[in-house]
């Protein structure tokens, strides 16, 4: 387990040089490790039990900025997660990994040192249950079928944006210092034509790095893989909208009022089959 | 509640969420070793999303 001792007193002076300032301290809060090595995570300089300089980031802190904070990083806001002692592991190993690629020239090691920390922070079981839904086998041969593609991805086409609170135009970083808006609204449906050029693509989603989507769009809306699948007779024929909503959102109004009309609305045209890509 | 509607349907979805989807009772979901945010390949690995979403509709048809 791990231990915590707080209030840890080094005696800073008079035996160091600031001879003039006889009580003041070296005030180190400490984590104890399991191999009893320690993490310092928060330092200050004490005089007569007042703090005499700006307190240093503790290392907690400084993890925890990663989420949502003033260095967040969504690819990395699952160090929140992790306890100062896993998240001292991760750098670690992090650095070292780093190291071996700039030699080797393998850089999968270190991708997959950021994959599993992102998949250790939502591995387990969760707090919801849900009952077992039927499985419809396709209507017709996929060489037939007509396919849709939706996504949670925040997709939306220039000049058509959800505008989520009334704002038009949402930056990325406004949405993510929302997040907890979102997570209480009730998702908005973007439709987005097939054929949109990537150039009119954007992407606003408060839970997710979206540099990648930004890039290339169809790392997680594939609408020009469909297209030309399409094309090629894979599929019978890709449904002329895709879809796309904001995924962090109110769960239970998703679940109970919008997705049932999405769900008709998709019935309504046709389509046999979906593709959901959440993120 | 698509395939009640009649809708078959495939998820593409990172194996980071792999325990939130399967405890979701799915009926079919494709699990890729990419980070969150890209789940079926890296920004401009065409070939990769493609084998990806190929893989998902197969998945969609046999099923």
């Amino acid at each position: 387990m791990l231990r915590t001792s707080v209030d840890v007193y080094h005696k800073f002076a008079p035996e160091t040089s600031d001879k003039n300032r006889p009580d003041a301290y070296l005030v180190d809060v400490a984590e104890q490790r399991r191999d009893n090595s320690t993490i310092h995570v928060n330092t200050t300089i004490s005089y007569k039990g007042n703090p005499v300089s700006e307190p240093s980031e503790s290392f907690l802190d400084f993890k925890n900025s990663f989420s949502y904070g003033s260095r967040n990083d969504l690819n990395f806001k699952f160090l929140k997660g992790l306890s100062a002692e896993a998240a001292a592991d991760f750098f670690q190993q992090l650095l070292w990994k780093l190291g071996d690629a700039y030699d080797s020239d393998d850089w999968s090691p270190v991708i997959e040192h950021v994959r599993a920390g992102q998949a250790a922070n939502y591995a387990g079981p969760t707090r919801w249950a849900y009952d077992d839904g039927p499985r419809t086998p396709l209507a017709k041969p996929l060489s037939a079928a007509k396919i849709a593609l939706i996504t949670s991805t925040g997709h939306f086409v220039e000049g058509n944006d959800p505008k989520p609170f009334g704002v038009d135009n949402m930056t990325q970083e406004e949405a993510v210092r929302r997040i907890d808006e979102f997570l209480k609204a009730t998702p908005v449906l973007a439709e987005i034509p097939v054929d949109t050029p990537h150039e009119r693509l954007r992407a606003r989603h408060p839970g997710y790095d979206v540099r990648g989507a930004l890039s290339d769009h169809n790392v997680a809306l594939p609408t020009d893989h469909l297209r030309a699948l399409a094309a090629e007779g894979v599929i019978g024929s890709l449904h002329p909208v895709a879809y796309s909503f904001v995924g962090a959102c109110a769960q239970t109004p998703l679940i109970k009022r919008t997705a049932p009309r999405w769900v008709e609305m998709w019935k309504t045209a046709g389509i046999d089959g979906a593709v959901l890509v959440p993120v | 509640m698509a395939e009640e509607a009649g809708i078959a349907t495939v998820i593409i979805a990172t194996e980071i969420f792999r325990d939130r989807v399967e405890a979701m009772r799915v009926p079919r979901l494709l699990t890729t070793p990419f980070w969150m945010g890209r789940p079926l390949g890296r920004a401009g690995d065409s070939t990769t999303q493609r084998r990806t979403l190929l893989a998902a509709l197969e998945l969609l048809a046999s099923t």
